[in-house]
């Protein structure tokens, strides 16, 4: 089976766990947490994945990371999917579950790229503005990129919304390289 | 060499530039998550459409072919070696499409409108796209207008109608490819006055080389350039080197450069050479895409790869224009094996077959048709009444001379009217053979069947059978013109004109005799 269609499992699982005990606000700070600590720490993913380190060894190491930060549920949670042995798709597990998480609030995410840092004036202009466009709520993360020269680029979910110079410039290129024929037109 | 001015130059950059729109692009993105082998899986395009072209890095354009749960299976167009894991994949927007119109008349393109020819960008009317639902029943009308191949067994014996489909089957080297660019240049007769003069509408042709030699295809091209016969062929080549996607979709891409001119109330002819390739390289792509293989290792759907691919060869009714879409699917069997996979799937569903024959190629008969076991299952409506007259005993006279020919080669004593028919069969056989890029037009073929079957070659040598026929056209050319120009008007043999043919071939076997 497709890794999508697990994780998806096991995380729709937990929401309605958490929505079941009324603690999906907790819920979803841990997962944050679990999502951001593996994302930062390559080794921890590695670890999990290997098959060499056995899943006694997996459990003790996750508790002992995550000991006091998290809920018990969440400890559960975890325990259960290692002794299932999918512990090398914890991390696709609580990205799914983010997903979810904001596909319940509404929210999606935007990924605004500029040639230059955004002030906060701009950045609630912009996000006011694709607020109106996709009547969604959008939590927006910024990145610089000068190679870009200016404008911006943004993406939600698989729609890019681009007015880069560059882009411009490319298509300018594009135009021009199209063979016209003078006689005819 | 011209002279470059500025202010020209000036003038086209500003012509350019009129056209360019400064707004905000919008478009649809995935991630390449594998890639190898023409095919790329593909996270994200999450509202892309079944057979969508779409836009890889480094000019690659892909097809998606596979619509998954949390990916896209897409087929490159490209070298496979442009694309990395990582890179963006766009939408196009356009389900994949071929550019049709006038001008493709003349060029040689690849299955996506790309020119190879080097005469420059393709001008186009509009994009259709690459698959289209074959028309149903309402809109159609039987076959009824011949469509002449210019080669006699095939116009005599095995006729095609203009919207019917006709297999063309054999091993490599029986001339396959040879009786489909004769019936190509022989088309160039439909495209002149006299033709209109004779009600006789102009047949446009498509020649869809798939997984050919690109030194042959260029070959093809010299000689329908040779003779004159590029002014209303197109040719869509997907060589051997191309991607397998490219050879998939090569045919598609030809029936609808041929749906564009059917529409238009015009005719078409579409040459597939070979279907054979499109199958192997349909077979290789599910493969990669992971879909079960069945017989032979071919996918579960290859029957439907082709006779969708026919379906859409039809004449159309009055209603719509009376156009018509006339298929001639080229299939390659191994050591004459008709009852391997693909070969009975097209069998089935073409109108009938020309089957050519190694032995027959090797003995000097040239074309090489069993016309045994060819068929037309259009028959008598796709021939001229004239034609239809004279070669009504052909085929039998050739049945009953193949039955014998077995005993005759025990060498025992034979009767005087079995050595007849030996003789006259021997003759037919003679007079059946045709010089390649030679078609000759319909009322010369009536002539010499009228000749073949009447009996009048008895007295001839078999050797001297060619000859005759060839002086006996020229001598009839010269002398009763009127008899040619009768068969062409009313398309018939009137008893009149017979008494007079019959009249000048006495005439003339005296003439030959004494030469």
């Amino acid at each position: 089976m497709s890794v999508f269609r697990i994780s998806y499992r096991y995380a729709n699982s937990l929401m309605l766990l958490a929505e079941e005990k009324n603690i999906f606000q907790k819920i979803s700070d841990d997962a944050d947490l679990l999502f951001n600590t593996l994302n930062a720490s390559k080794e921890l993913r590695a670890v999990l994945k290997s098959p060499v380190v056995k899943s006694t060894v997996k459990k003790s190491l996750l508790e002992k990371i995550f000991q006091n930060k998290i809920n018990s549920e969440t400890q559960s949670f975890i325990n259960f999917v290692v002794e299932k042995n999918r512990e090398d798709i914890l991390f696709d597990i609580f990205k799914e579950f983010l997903v979810l998480v904001d596909k319940k609030n509404g929210v999606v995410k935007a990924k605004v790229v500029s040639a230059v840092d955004l002030n906060d004036q701009l950045k609630q202009k912009m996000v006011g503005g694709l607020e109106k466009k996709t009547s969604k709520k959008i939590s927006a993360n910024y990145h610089v990129d000068p190679n870009m020269i200016g404008g911006f680029i943004v993406r939600i979910e698989d729609t890019v919304y681009d007015a880069s110079v560059k882009h411009q410039l490319s298509l300018l290129r594009k135009k021009f390289s199209e063979e016209i024929n003078i006689s005819n037109n | 060499m011209a002279e470059v001015r500025p202010d020209e130059v000036s003038a086209i950059l500003r012509k350019q530039l009129a056209g360019f729109e400064n707004e905000t692009d919008i478009y649809e993105v995935g991630t390449v998550l594998q890639v190898g082998d023409g095919i790329a899986r593909v996270y994200g395009l999450s509202k892309v459409m079944a057979s969508e072209l779409v836009e890889f890095p480094n000019d690659v354009m892909g097809m998606v072919l596979n619509l998954e749960e949390d990916s896209v299976g897409c087929v490159l167009f490209g070298e496979s070696t442009l694309i990395k894991e990582g890179d963006t994949v766009k939408r196009t927007n356009r389900v994949a499409s071929f550019p049709v119109g006038e001008k493709l008349l003349g060029r040689v393109v690849d299955p996506l409108g790309v020119p190879l020819d080097g005469k420059g960008t393709v001008q186009f009317e509009k994009y259709m796209p690459i698959e289209r639902k074959a028309l149903g029943v309402i809109q159609r009308q039987p076959v009824k207008e011949p469509l002449q191949t210019g080669i006699t067994a095939i116009d005599a014996m095995i006729p095609i109608g203009r919207g019917q489909r006709e297999l063309i089957i054999g091993d490599r080297q029986t001339g396959k490819t040879a009786v489909a660019i004769d019936a190509i240049i022989n088309q160039k007769y439909t495209h002149t006055d006299e033709a209109k003069k004779y009600g006789v509408n102009p047949v446009f042709c498509v020649y869809v080389a798939i997984g050919q030699k690109n030194s042959t295809v260029a070959q093809v091209v010299a000689k329908l350039e040779e003779a004159g016969a590029m002014e209303y062929t197109t040719v869509v080549a997907a060589a051997a080197s191309t991607p397998a996607p490219l050879q998939y979709i090569a045919p598609y891409s030809g029936a609808t450069l041929g749906e564009y001119f059917r529409d238009n109330g015009r005719h078409a002819l579409v040459i597939y050479d070979d279907l054979s390739k499109q199958a192997v390289a349909y077979r290789e792509l599910s493969l990669l895409l992971k879909r079960p293989p069945g017989r032979e290792a071919y996918p579960g759907d290859v029957f439907y790869l082709h006779s969708r691919l026919l379906e859409r060869a039809s004449k159309l009714s009055d209603n719509l224009g009376g156009g018509s879409l006339t298929a001639l699917p080229i299939i390659e069997t191994q050591q004459g094996d008709v009852s391997a996979y693909i070969p009975t799937n097209v069998i089935s569903i073409t109108d009938g077959q020309i089957y050519l024959e190694p032995n027959l190629f090797n003995a000097g008969v040239r074309p090489a048709i069993n016309v045994g076991i060819s068929v037309s299952r259009v028959g008598g409506n796709a021939q001229i009444k004239g034609m239809k007259k004279v070669a009504g005993s052909l085929k039998l006279d050739l049945a009953q001379y193949r039955e014998l020919e077995a005993f005759a080669k025990f060498g025992s004593d034979l009767d005087k009217s079995t050595l007849r028919t030996l003789g006259k069969g021997a003759r037919l056989v003679e007079l059946l053979k045709q010089g390649q890029y030679a078609p000759s037009p319909v009322e010369k073929q009536v002539l010499s069947v009228f000749i073949g079957t009447n009996n009048y070659f008895e007295s001839i040598e078999i050797k001297d059978v060619k000859r005759f026929e060839k002086e006996f056209q020229e001598y009839v050319e010269l002398k009763y013109p009127q008899i040619l120009e009768n068969i062409r008007q009313t398309k018939e043999m009137k008893d009149d004109t017979i008494q007079l043919v019959k009249k000048t071939v006495e005439e003339f076997i005296e003439k030959f005799k004494k030469s």
